[in-house]
Parts: C-alpha cells; structure tokens; sequence
C-alpha cells in the first residue's frame, strides 16, 4: 500500500438475507483528496459508509487504515481511527447549543467542573473556519440546514478525524447553504483531511471532485480522476443492468385518461403535471429524495396541495384527505408498509376490511363479513398464512403486501399509487406482486408506480417521470425509456 | 378446537385469575373463618354480590369511557376530579331549586361531553400528550369544584334517587341496584359496538396504528374528539350515578378514582399504547379490584391492607397478560429483553 492512501479496501465480500451487495468490492482512498461516489438508489453506497463506519461488518475482505489492516471496525474503533461518518439526516441535539453539540460524551473538565471557557475558545477557533457567522451558543435546532451540518463537521475536526464520510450531505440545502459547504469541504480537504462525498448530484460531483468512483450493483466499476471523466461516462458507468434481470411484462390496451394533475405544488413539490390512462402504469423515477413520495401523498390528498387542480375521468376533483381520495376510487400503497400499510398486531380479517369501512353506507361492521372478505383475498391473491386470525406482523414481507394490496382491492379501487412496490421482498414474491399489477391493468385500471428500482421501473412503466428536487426533470415515452435517460434526467445530467 | 380457541382468546388469562381468587377467597372464609360450616360463607351470598356490584357499578362506568380512549391510543387523567365536578354541580343545581331533576341531568350531560370535547380538541389537534394536557384538566376541574361547593358537601338527601338508590329485586336476596343496571347495560352496548360497528373497528385502528389508520379514510382527528365525547357523556352518568347513590355532592367523591378507572382497564387487558383491549376484560378488571376489600373485609382483616392487595394484583394480573400475549408462561422470559422473545415476523415459528 502506498503512503498517499490514508485508506484502502480490498476484496470486500457483504450479503444479506437474500441479497448480496458487494462483491469483491475494492476502493481507496488518498491523503487530502475528495472521492466522489456515485450510483443510482440501491448500489451499494449506503452498505459502503456502513463497513466504514463500522455499523456493519464485511463477511470476507480486508480494510488497511494508514497502512495498517484493520483487523474489525466498530462504530466506536472507526471513530477512534480517525473515520467521522455524518449521515445524511441530521444528528445533532436540537435543543442544546453549539458547544453542547461539539462536546457532548466528549466533555474537557477541570476536575469535576465543566471547563466551558476552553471548550467555547475551541469551539469558536474552528468555527471560525467553517462558519463564520455561528456563534458556539446558538441553538443547533434552530439553525438552517447547512448551519446544522458545518456543526456536524465541526465535530468532526474537534475529534481529528482523518476521513470524512458526507451522505448525501445537500439534501434540503438551498444554493447558497451548497456552495458554502462545497467550500468548506475543500479547505479540509487542501488541510489534508480526505473526503468520500457520496451525491445524487453529478454538477457538486463535478465542482469538487479529485477522483470519482462509480458504483454498480456492489462492484466498483469506476475509479478514475475527475479531470478524465465527465458527465457522460459516469452515467454510462452507472447504468448497464444484465437484461435478463427484467421482468417481460405483458402488454395491455390503454384506454381514456382516467387521472390527471396540473400544475401541482405544495408539500415540497413544484408544478407538476402528469395524467395516467386506463391500462397503463406512470412509472415515477427520481433519486431518494427527489420529491416522489411528497408528490404521492400530494395526490392521495394525505398533504394539502398550495397550488394545482385534480381531474378525475374529466371532472375536476377536490382531494382534501385521503378519506376522499378513497371515494373517488384512489388508494395509495405506501413505501413502509409496516409504519403506514398494516395495522401491525392486528389479524388479516382486521386488516383487509378498514379501508373499504370508509366507502359503505351501513354504520355496521360484521365480523362474519369481514372475516369472508379476508378469506376471499387471502385466496384470490395467494396469501400464505395459517388463517386469517393470524396477526399480519409474523407475516413475510411479501405476504405483507400482499395483504396492503388486498386492503385496496377491497375497495374496489381505481387509480393506485404504488410507492415502491416490491421494496423488501424477495424476488418470488416480486414476480407476484408484478403479476397483480399487471391484473389490476386488464380490469381497466390505472396505476402510477413510485420506483427507485430501475429494472422494476423500466420494464413496468409504460411511460416515466423523472422526479428531480421536487419537480419533474424529464418525460419519457416508452420508447425513450432506459436506464441512461432515466439516470441523466435524475441526477440532473442530460439526455444523449 | 372450541375449547383451544377460547383458551387463547385476550381475556381468558385475567378471567383465570379473577376466578382463582374468588376459590381462594371462599376457601379461606370456609376453612379459617367460618371454622369448615360451609353454610356460613358469606362470600358469595346473593346480598354481598349484589353489594359488591353496587361498589364496583360507577368506577365501571367510567371504565368503559377509558377503555374506548385507551384503545385509541389516549388516556385521560381528568376522569375522577371531572366526577366531582360534575357531581357536586348536580347537587348544587338541585338545591336552587329552579331547575327540575331531568332539566338537571340534562345540562350535566352536556355539560360533560362539552368538557371532553374540549379537551379532546386540544389533544387531537396538536401532538402534546394526552396525559399532559388531561392532567392539567385534572386541576381545573379540581378548582371549579371547590369553588361550587365552597369546600363544603352538598346534600341532596331525598331528592334525586332514582338513578343511584332505586333497585330491582330479583330475589328477595340478589338485588340489583339501578347503577348495576346502567352499567351493565353500557358494558353490553359497548361491547356490541366494538364488535359489530366500523366505529368499534376504528378505535383498534387508530390505536394501533395512526398513519395507517389516516391512509385508509378514518378522520383521525375528528375521530378521537367523538371517542372523548363519548368518554364525557359516560363520566356525566357515572357522576349523576354518584352524587344520586350518596345523596350528595362534595369534592372528594371522584378523588383518585382515574387511578382506580385506570388500573381496572389496564388489568382488564387494554394495551397502554392502544390499539389492543376489549370492554369485557374491562369488566373483569373492575370486578377483579373492586372485591378486594369486601374480601378483606369478610376475612377480618384489616381493611387498610386493600391498597396494598390491589397494588399485588395490578401487577400480577399485568405480568400474566404479558406473558400470556407472548405465548409462554416461564418466568425467565421476564427478565429477558422484549426484542429477543418476539417471533421473527419473516419466519413465524
């Protein structure tokens, strides 16, 4: 190993239950220098930061830090090391201040006395690198997004940390908060500190990178300087899935527009229009973050739209709630199932039944109904459990929801919103939930599809919307759908 | 297969236990007290029954307004300063004189479901907890009833009686008093509601899962002001029920009664975080405390041991609905962490 690299990973083996992220996964890291890392939604970059920073271990390979082999990271060792991970969501103490961030678990005492005036002096020398408008007794809650996040760096430094990790680290960021932090990271970086900057953004990626590397599919596929690359190759390197990977659905005739948005803004979405016929799946694609789901509950009626108008079968429609998106025959399958799908400790003839409660007239809920209901579901879609007595959470994944599906189904809806479909299934249980798509589509019925799967996305979809900070980046027909134009639209590329 | 299932249904637990201490009870009074004549057991006379229904009856009632707002998900901490406030108001209402007594139980009762509504809107329109804000409602409620009453007890001897002291007698033994009838008949309603109406369904919905719940057309919010409605109208009767059974009002007659009202709900079986519980284990769980100290009281002891009684039975009544919920009865599993006992949800044993 040569002495400019700081870090280096070399033949990394990592697998899940069912899934295998990396293999024979290498990477490395120089002295000073800022490594971009790309990849679309479900690469590998998030299990990367997690072996780094030691929330996960590798099942084979081996990690050299400074020249020497780590023997196991943990989250503690990594930080001892010197590697700093700050993630993309906030990780801060809202409510104490900024030297209470800096210090917490890692306080300077004299004797059993909180020595406040080293701290504040230490505190106020690095921020005046970083932030020079902070003042170490500002109320981290209360500061805006990129204020939070030089905190967060700042701790960093306090704890001389070697490498940082940066998820993500614009996400909610405006233009000026970016170019501040672009800033800050490459004074670190010429102070020696290496950077891995992980960003759905390819312009950031441009504007700082030293060296890109490009993930697939858990293979590193691309290293190379910035200076050699440029938009073009790294989103070639992104894309090129095997084919037989995709899903061969079948073709359905499409019929009327059955829902259609215009100029929709509102919960952090901007002036979206689109339209869905009968027979045909809108595939929504976009980075995470991209606004889809605030766009999903924007049409569900779960989040009060600021602007726009609903139409539904021509006539203009008032969705106020999720309660009238339901009579107006809607239902949205949400990414969580377990957080917004199922009632949890509830049993499948509890569950499937209380959706549909909302379009019958009767105040009346019969068990015996209800229970009939469950079973012909639980029939019509193949549900495996031992009865429909059996509370939905000892169910698998797939049979989760499946039972989320049958709750709609119930409903005898019309126009559904999936988000994310199959996320945590396994791959049987994939091809299931395809197939009761593509039967929702030849009873004449409409869907739109939230996907960050791109084989999912591209061979479902008849038509996509490419989703990029809350509004849409692109259109694409069916003929123009793939993998690159759907990737150049998202990370703000553009088309060939 | 009949037999399995009803072994395994919610309740059958806190039903076992409630039964254990009625044998253990009559045993001790025949074997102990009444030196082996099992003639003389007192126990389980039709009169020390009907007694003990008498006693349980109102904080029953209120039982079952806590149960709805349990298994939605809330609690409600006003429920036994509200009973003194809404019975000491009876009392003085009626000893103006101006107003008749059905004019009386009519304001009561509005004003009852007024006062929750409130409090439910505030607690469904924000996200501060219900404990917080029902705690401070404790408080108001506590003041307003001194400042009626002047601190002093109300009598409304003679007036007012049907509610509390009017009885029917179906042996010349068991007699059923009119609180026994009025709770009984809202336990049997409120169960049927629960089970047969989407409103009943809705409640274990909500509490069990909001977003969900919201996600398939239930107005949360509207929804949990009509569960403490509800629970305003129940307090209103129970406290009429009161003030009529003591022939007074006073501002210590609902004093502590939210602890009873919700140690009764939680041992009947209803999950702190909702979403699970049922108004017949309710039931139990008021019958289960509510003959703690008659027993005492037969068996000669003490009667200032009944707290501490209650207090073992709360918590052995809670340690075996837990350890039944998750289908194992080995004391280790207690001490283990929650995480490590739940079936793996991907491969169901």
């Amino acid at each position: 190993m040569s002495s400019d690299l700081i870090l280096k990973m070399e033949g990394i083996w990592k697998s899940f239950p069912g899934v295998t992220v990396f293999e024979n996964f290498d990477f490395d890291l120089r002295r000073g220098e800022i490594h971009c890392i790309c990849g679309e939604n479900g690469a590998g970059k998030s299990t990367l930061i997690k072996i780094l920073s030691g929330a996960h271990q590798p099942d084979r390979g081996t990690v050299y830090f400074n020249g020497e082999k780590v023997e196991s990271l943990s989250p503690r060792s990594a930080m001892e090391i010197g590697i700093q991970t700050i993630y993309q969501e906030h990780n801060s103490f809202p409510l104490l201040n900024v030297v209470e961030n800096l210090y917490t678990g890692n306080e300077k005492v004299n004797g059993i006395v909180l020595d406040m005036k080293t701290m504040v002096s230490k505190a106020e020398e690095i921020l005046k690198h970083l932030h020079s408008d902070l003042s170490p007794f500002d109320i981290v809650g209360r500061l805006g997004s990129g204020a939070q996040k030089s905190v967060e760096i700042a701790k960093a430094l306090l704890q001389e940390s070697k490498v940082i990790i940066l998820d993500e680290p614009t996400a909610s960021f405006t233009q000026t908060e970016i170019e501040h932090l672009l800033n800050v990271i490459k004074k670190l970086a010429q102070s020696g500190i290496s950077i891995i900057y992980i960003s759905h953004h390819i312009e950031e990626v441009f504007q700082i990178a030293d060296r890109v590397t490009v993930i697939r599919d858990g293979v590193n596929v691309l290293t190379d300087d910035a200076a050699n690359l440029n938009e073009q190759k790294v989103i070639s390197a992104m894309v090129g899935r095997d084919v037989s990977l995709f899903y061969d659905r079948k073709e359905v005739a499409v019929g009327e527009t059955v829902f259609e948005a215009r100029g929709l803004s509102g919960n952090g979405v901007t002036d979206v229009s689109l339209y869905v016929r009968r027979g045909e799946i809108l595939g929504i694609a976009g980075m995470v973050g991209s606004g889809r789901t605030e766009l999903a509950e924007l049409l569900f009626g779960s989040k009060a739209a600021a602007a726009g108008e609903v139409l539904i079968n021509g006539e203009k429609v008032d969705l106020k709630s999720p309660q009238s998106a339901i009579l107006h025959d809607m239902c949205f399958i949400t990414e969580d199932r377990q957080n917004s799908g199922l009632f949890l400790d509830h049993p499948l003839d509890k569950n499937i039944p209380i959706a549909s409660y909302a379009k019958t007239a009767t105040p009346l809920a019969l068990p015996r109904e209800d229970e009939k209901l469950a079973r012909h579901y639980v029939d019509a879609l193949a549900i495996t459990t031992p009865s429909v007595f059996q509370k939905v959470v000892y169910l698998s994944g797939g049979n989760q929801q499946k039972v989320v599906l049958a709750k709609w189904f119930a409903t005898e809806a019309d126009i559904f919103i999936f988000d994310e479909p199959t996320r945590g299934i396994d791959v049987g249980a994939k091809e299931e939930i395809y197939k009761l798509m593509v039967e929702i589509l030849e009873q004449k019925k409409a869907i739109i599809m939230i996907s960050s799967d791109m084989p999912e996305l591209i061979a479902m979809s008849n038509r996509v919307l490419v989703m990029r900070n809350g509004s849409v980046a692109g259109q694409l027909d069916k003929n123009e759908v793939s993998e690159e134009n759907v990737l150049a639209y998202s990370i703000g590329g553009s088309l060939n | 297969m009949k037999v399995k299932r009803l072994l395994k249904h919610d309740n059958t637990p806190i039903l076992l236990v409630f039964l254990g201490m009625l044998v253990v009870v009559v045993l001790i009074e025949w074997i102990f007290v009444r030196g082996g004549d099992f003639g003389r057991v007192a126990f389980l006379r039709p009169m020390n029954v009907s007694n003990v229904l008498l006693q349980v009856a109102v904080t029953g009632i209120l039982a079952i307004g806590m149960t709805l707002v349990m298994i939605s998900g809330g609690i409600d901490l006003s429920v036994g300063q509200m009973v003194s406030f809404l019975g000491t108001l009876t009392a003085f209402l009626l000893r103006t004189g101006t107003w008749n007594a059905y004019s009386v139980a009519l304001f009561i009762i509005v004003l009852g479901v007024l006062c929750q509504l409130f409090m439910g809107f505030i607690i469904s329109r924000t996200t501060l907890e219900p404990f917080i804000i029902s705690l401070g409602f404790m408080s108001i409620y506590r003041g307003l009833t001194y400042l009626i009453s002047g601190g002093r007890e109300l009598s409304i001897h003679g007036q007012f009686t049907f509610l509390g002291q009017s009885r029917i007698n179906i042996t010349p033994q068991l007699r059923l008093g009119m609180p026994v009838i009025i709770f009984l008949l809202l336990i049997i309603s409120v169960g049927l509601i629960l089970k047969y109406t989407k409103f009943g369904r809705r409640v274990y919905a909500v509490g069990n899962n909001e977003n969900a719940a919201f996600l398939a057309g239930i107005n949360v919010r509207d929804f949990k002001l009509l569960i403490y409605a509800i629970n305003g109208l129940l307090i209103a009767i129970a406290s009429m029920t009161l003030a009529s059974r003591l022939g007074t009002g006073n501002p210590l007659m609902g004093q502590g009664r939210e602890i009873e009202v919700i140690a009764a709900v939680v041992v009947g079986g209803t999950a702190l975080s909702g979403g699970k519980g049922n108004i017949y284990g309710t039931l139990i769980g008021a019958m289960l405390l509510g003959i703690i100290s008659n027993a005492l009281n037969i068996l000669g002891v003490s009667p200032h041991w009944q707290f501490v009684m209650r207090g073992v039975v709360i918590i052995i009544a809670v340690v075996i609905g837990y350890l039944s919920s998750i289908g194992t009865f080995s004391l280790k599993t207690l001490f283990k962490s929650r995480r490590a006992i739940e079936p793996d949800p991907v491969n169901p044993a």
